[in-house]
């Protein structure tokens, strides 16, 4: 038995009238950005060491080890950026300073700064954790290889450079953006 | 003595009873109530310093120290409320005030007792404006480190290193605000270096020269397994990591409190594990070739060594073979081999370093009943006397049982002793007797008044020694512990003195598992379980033909080479050489076969020479010198050697011997169905039988050492004990001793104490960093004082 209430038959035609603003909101963003200039990063042909890449200051890219003012690193090695990890990506040995061998501004330093991009999900916990914020993002991220395990970054591809003059900005790494030499089939 | 009457209190609205006489803090822990605290530190004396253990106590004006104050009936104790919460939160914020709050870097990060209690109470943010006052770290010893600032002033470490250890090196100095813990030498510390201090620190003020920066706590694997030095079988937790070759030792201690040792360590077992990864340990086998000792594969090695002992055993016979023992392998790994040298290579020529006489200890008391003390027993026993020996140097932890015992529960001790040794300053009476005469003052105990005549001295009186006879005569189930100044005769002269008075007994010998080596029937005369070879046993029906005639001790082993009727010996963990001056030329033309850590002047003059796992990367199980049997774990682990055990089933493989006889795994092991009993074929596989009947199941691998101790608890009376407990990571005392069949003695024995000290421990002591640091820095010290006079 076909019967249609007034209600029902209300509904379905109001439908069909939000379906067509639906489409038409839509259209006029379409529309609209039909005629607005083209706004296209060209990356990787564009200019400057980022190849045209432009990042908002917080994407957490590649981690940057940072050093201290007088150009000593700040790690310490109190492994607390290992403990927060999730994926456990962190492996650090530590190490004292002495007076002939100093490397951190603390008692200790690390010897040893492995993190595994195999396993890192740039969580950013790390960062949170450190103490001495030693560990930063970057904004490196072109991480890509044909062999596992250049995943695995030493402490000196990690590492800022020795500036020769200090600044206030944190240093990035430009080392990241190159790409080992062996990564090429 | 009666039981102290029961005494109920209300704690936060909850009623709770425990003795009179409990510390009202020790009443809140029993029911589960934490009391914080620094300077409470059970068994050390009390100091009320920190007042972190404020509690609200009805009808009293002031919040009291809960460590302080005992339980009296109808005491209403409030622990947590508001007010409470804020005392220790003040507490907190004063200690916090000068503390450098730099745990990133501080060793004690993650297990400090300060960070924990400011986690829970607050006061992480400081209120003072004035910069803190900061001081260098110290290196007070080889051991132990000092930073200053970091030190909250419980006074534990004083206590523990005073009352506890008897050395009182450290101290305070100054008074009120200004007081600092400071070294007995000044700038530097002279002491037993036990690390006790550090431990018991609980904060990062004491820090350890041996774990300093390298890690942190949260990122090792905690392992509780034994220490491989002494004969007192402390348990250990080893705090490991990961490394390129396996798995390091970073540390040891044991804060838990776990085993016999409670939380005693000495610097061996604190530090002392660090010869496991030395630079001059053997990590490959070695064969002798053109007359040197070149690297070799585990498949060469195992192939000359099983070829060359065929050959030999099967034109010359067993006899021509000579095996020694460890006092540092597993019981599993001396049974094994001991049943490999009696049915594989067919000889009885088996001995190791015996340290003390515990086989006449065991033809002393065999029959008896409660005849040998545990460990734990050391710690409450009413009186005990002791002969010979000196505990402080050679039983670090027979000596602080002792010391407590004395301590807390007042125990009378005697000792007679030849040297002034340092428990004297804990007895009740000490005699000096000379050199030798230790058995003279057993036949004085048992009566023979002539004997006291060769004992006096301007120090010993006749009348001191008859005090001390009678008082021990008097004396109520009382312990008595003999190094191997007594032997033999001795020991049964002692016994029988001993056993009028209800007396238990402990026999000391040197090594982990020297009493495990004897147990476990390393001597060329008798079997596992002290059963005499020539005298009637059930070893031939189990094992199948074993030689009846007693083999050569090391000493016959000796005369043997030198008579060039001695083919080849087989050295496990030992290292005769040096330790019986075994006459290196007499082993020229022996087939030399050698296990071991390290190139010792024996393993030097091998053909082959296996590198072996120590005691910290397997499984097994040790019995200390009282007895008592405990747990193995396996915790570090270097690629490339293998254990003792797995060696010994592998040579015995490529020498065509059936390992499913020797190590009774799989399923069948035992079933001869009739081969060897003729008339009753069909019996039942034993090993089976006794596996289900103590819900085991057959292990599934040669290399189990489970098997094997399935097996000597099957066949070693007195090794009957709770497997289950002894897994939990308990100890479990064992009585092979007891129940011993000896038999008649070899007469001659040659026992050659190891004699080690604080700082040495036979040929492992000499690869650990650091006991010869500590050595060195003693040595350098005491020259510069020299120079200075
Ligand atoms: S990077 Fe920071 S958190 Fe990680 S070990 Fe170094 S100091 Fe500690
Ligand atoms: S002692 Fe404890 S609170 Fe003090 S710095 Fe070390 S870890 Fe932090
Ligand atoms: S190491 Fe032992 S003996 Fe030395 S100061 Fe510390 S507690 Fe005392
Ligand atoms: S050094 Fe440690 S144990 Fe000693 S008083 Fe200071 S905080 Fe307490
Ligand atoms: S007393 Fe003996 S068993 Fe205990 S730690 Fe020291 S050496 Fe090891
Ligand atoms: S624990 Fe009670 S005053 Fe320190």
């Amino acid at each position: 038995m076909l019967h249609f209430s007034k209600q029902t038959i209300y509904t379905e035609h109001m439908s069909i009238i939000r379906d067509i603003a639906g489409i038409a909101k839509g259209m006029s963003v379409t529309f609209r950005e039909m005629f607005a200039p083209t706004v296209v990063e060209n990356y990787p042909d564009g200019p400057g060491p980022m190849k045209g890449a432009v990042f908002q200051e917080r994407f957490r890219g590649l981690h940057v080890l940072q050093r201290d003012e007088n150009g000593l690193e700040k790690c310490v090695a109190c492994f607390l950026c290992a403990a927060a990890c999730p994926s456990n990506c962190i492996y650090i040995e530590a190490a004292e300073n002495t007076e002939e061998n100093r490397i951190s501004g603390a008692e200790r330093y690390a010897e040893v700064y492995n993190i595994d991009y195999n396993r890192c999900i740039f969580c950013g916990y790390c960062v949170e954790a450190c103490p001495t914020d030693a560990i930063t993002h970057g904004h490196g991220f072109e991480l890509a290889t044909f062999n596992a395990s250049n995943l695995v970054y030493r402490k000196e591809q990690l590492l800022a450079p020795i500036k020769p003059m200090r600044t206030e900005a944190p240093v990035e790494s430009t080392s990241q953006l190159k790409e080992p030499a062996q990564d090429h089939p | 003595m009666a039981e102290p009457k029961s005494i109920t209190i209300t704690v936060d609205g909850k009623s709770l009873s425990a003795p009179a006489g409990t510390l009202l803090i020790e009443a809140c822990k029993a029911v589960g109530i934490e009391v914080p605290s620094f300077c409470y530190y059970p068994g050390l004396s009390l100091q009320a310093a920190c007042r972190m253990c404020l509690v609200r106590i009805e009808k009293m004006p002031k919040l009291q120290t809960a460590c302080t104050v005992q339980i009296t009936d109808g005491m209403v104790v409030t622990s947590d409320s508001d007010e409470v919460r804020q005392a220790r939160k003040s507490m907190i914020e004063l200690l916090l005030g000068n503390h450098p709050l730099d745990c990133p870097v501080c060793d004690a990060g993650g297990e400090c007792e300060l960070q924990d209690m400011t986690f829970k109470y607050g006061a992480a943010e400081s209120r003072y404006m004035e910069g803190k006052l900061h001081k260098e770290e110290q290196q007070w010893s080889p051991v132990v480190y000092f930073d200053r600032p970091r030190c909250i002033l419980c006074y534990r470490c004083v206590r523990a290193c005073g009352e506890g250890m008897d050395v009182w090196a450290l101290g305070v100095q100054n008074r009120g605000s200004s007081s600092v813990i400071a070294p007995n030498q000044g700038d530097h510390l002279e002491c037993e270096e036990c690390g006790m201090c550090i431990d018991i620190c609980p904060v990062g003020a004491l820090t350890s020269g041996a774990y300093r920066y390298k890690t942190r706590p949260w990122e090792m694997k905690h392992v509780g397994t034994i220490c491989t030095h002494c004969g007192d079988g402390c348990k250990t937790t080893l705090g490991m990591r990961r490394s390129d070759t396996g798995m390091d030792i970073v540390r040891g201690d044991n804060r838990d409190k776990s085993g016999i040792n409670g939380d005693f360590l000495c610097i061996k077992g604190r530090y002392a594990f660090d010869y496991f990864d030395h630079k001059d340990r053997l990590r490959h086998p070695l064969i002798r070739r053109n007359g040197q000792l070149t690297q070799a594969t585990w498949e060469e090695a195992l192939e000359h060594v099983g070829k060359r002992l065929k050959e030999i055993r099967d034109t010359q016979g067993g006899q021509a073979i000579g095996v020694i023992g460890s006092n540092r392998t597993t019981n599993e790994e001396n049974y094994l081999l001991q049943k490999f040298a009696r049915t594989v290579l067919g000889t009885n020529n088996i001995d190791h370093h015996r340290t003390t006489d515990f086989a006449g200890f065991a033809r002393a008391i065999t029959g008896k009943q409660n005849a040998t003390a545990t460990m734990r027993d050391v710690a409450t026993a009413s009186s005990i006397l002791l002969i010979g020996n000196d505990p402080t140097e050679q039983h670090p932890l027979l000596a602080w049982n002792i010391r407590s015992n004395v301590r807390l529960n007042r125990a009378k001790l005697f000792i007679v002793n030849s040297r002034p040794i340092k428990l004297r300053r804990q007895a009740a009476a000490f005699l000096q007797v000379p050199e030798g005469r230790e058995s003279k003052f057993v036949a004085f105990l048992n009566g023979d008044d002539t004997a006291a005549g060769s004992l006096t001295s301007p120090a010993v009186s006749n009348d001191s020694l008859k005090q001390v006879r009678d008082q021990l005569r008097g004396a109520q189930d009382p312990i008595i512990i003999f190094g191997s100044e007594l032997r033999g005769a001795d020991i049964a002269a002692l016994v029988k003195f001993g056993s009028g008075v209800r007396a238990m007994f402990i026999c000391l010998g040197d090594y982990a598992n020297s009493r495990g080596a004897a147990d476990m029937g390393l001597y060329p005369d008798l079997f596992p379980g002290y059963v005499a070879a020539d005298g009637p046993h059930n070893f031939n029906e189990e094992w199948g033909k074993v030689p009846q005639v007693k083999g050569m001790d090391i000493a016959g082993m000796m005369q043997a080479a030198k008579d060039r009727k001695l083919a080849a010996l087989y050295v496990v963990g030992s290292n005769p050489v040096t330790d019986y001056s075994f006459d290196p030329a007499a082993l020229q033309n022996a087939f030399v076969v050698v296990q071991e850590l390290f190139l010792t002047e024996t393993a030097l003059l091998a053909e082959v020479v296996f590198p072996a796992a120590s005691a910290y990367e397997k499984a097994g199980t040790f019995t200390n010198t009282c007895g008592d049997i405990q747990l193995l774990k396996k915790a570090g682990e270097i690629s490339s050697v293998r254990s003792d055990f797995e060696i010994i089933v592998r040579v015995a493989d490529r020498m065509g011997a059936d390992t499913k006889k020797l190590v009774p795994f799989g399923k069948g092991v035992h079933a001869d169905m009739g081969q060897s009993r003729g008339a009753q074929s069909g019996e039942a596989d034993r090993h089976a039988v006794w596996l289900t009947a103590n819900n085991l199941d057959p292990r599934l691998s040669p290399f189990d050492p489970m098997a094997i101790l399935d097996e000597i608890q099957r066949l070693v009376p007195g090794y009957e004990f709770s497997r289950l407990n002894l897994i939990a990571g308990n100890d479990e005392h064992v009585t092979a001793a007891e129940h011993s069949n000896a038999g008649a003695g070899n007469g001659l024995v040659q026992i050659v104490p190891a004699n080690d000290s604080l700082f040495t421990s036979g040929t492992l002591g000499r690869y650990s960093h650091t006991l010869n640091s500590v050595i060195e820095n003693r040595r350098s010290t005491e020259s510069k004082e020299v120079m200075a006079d």
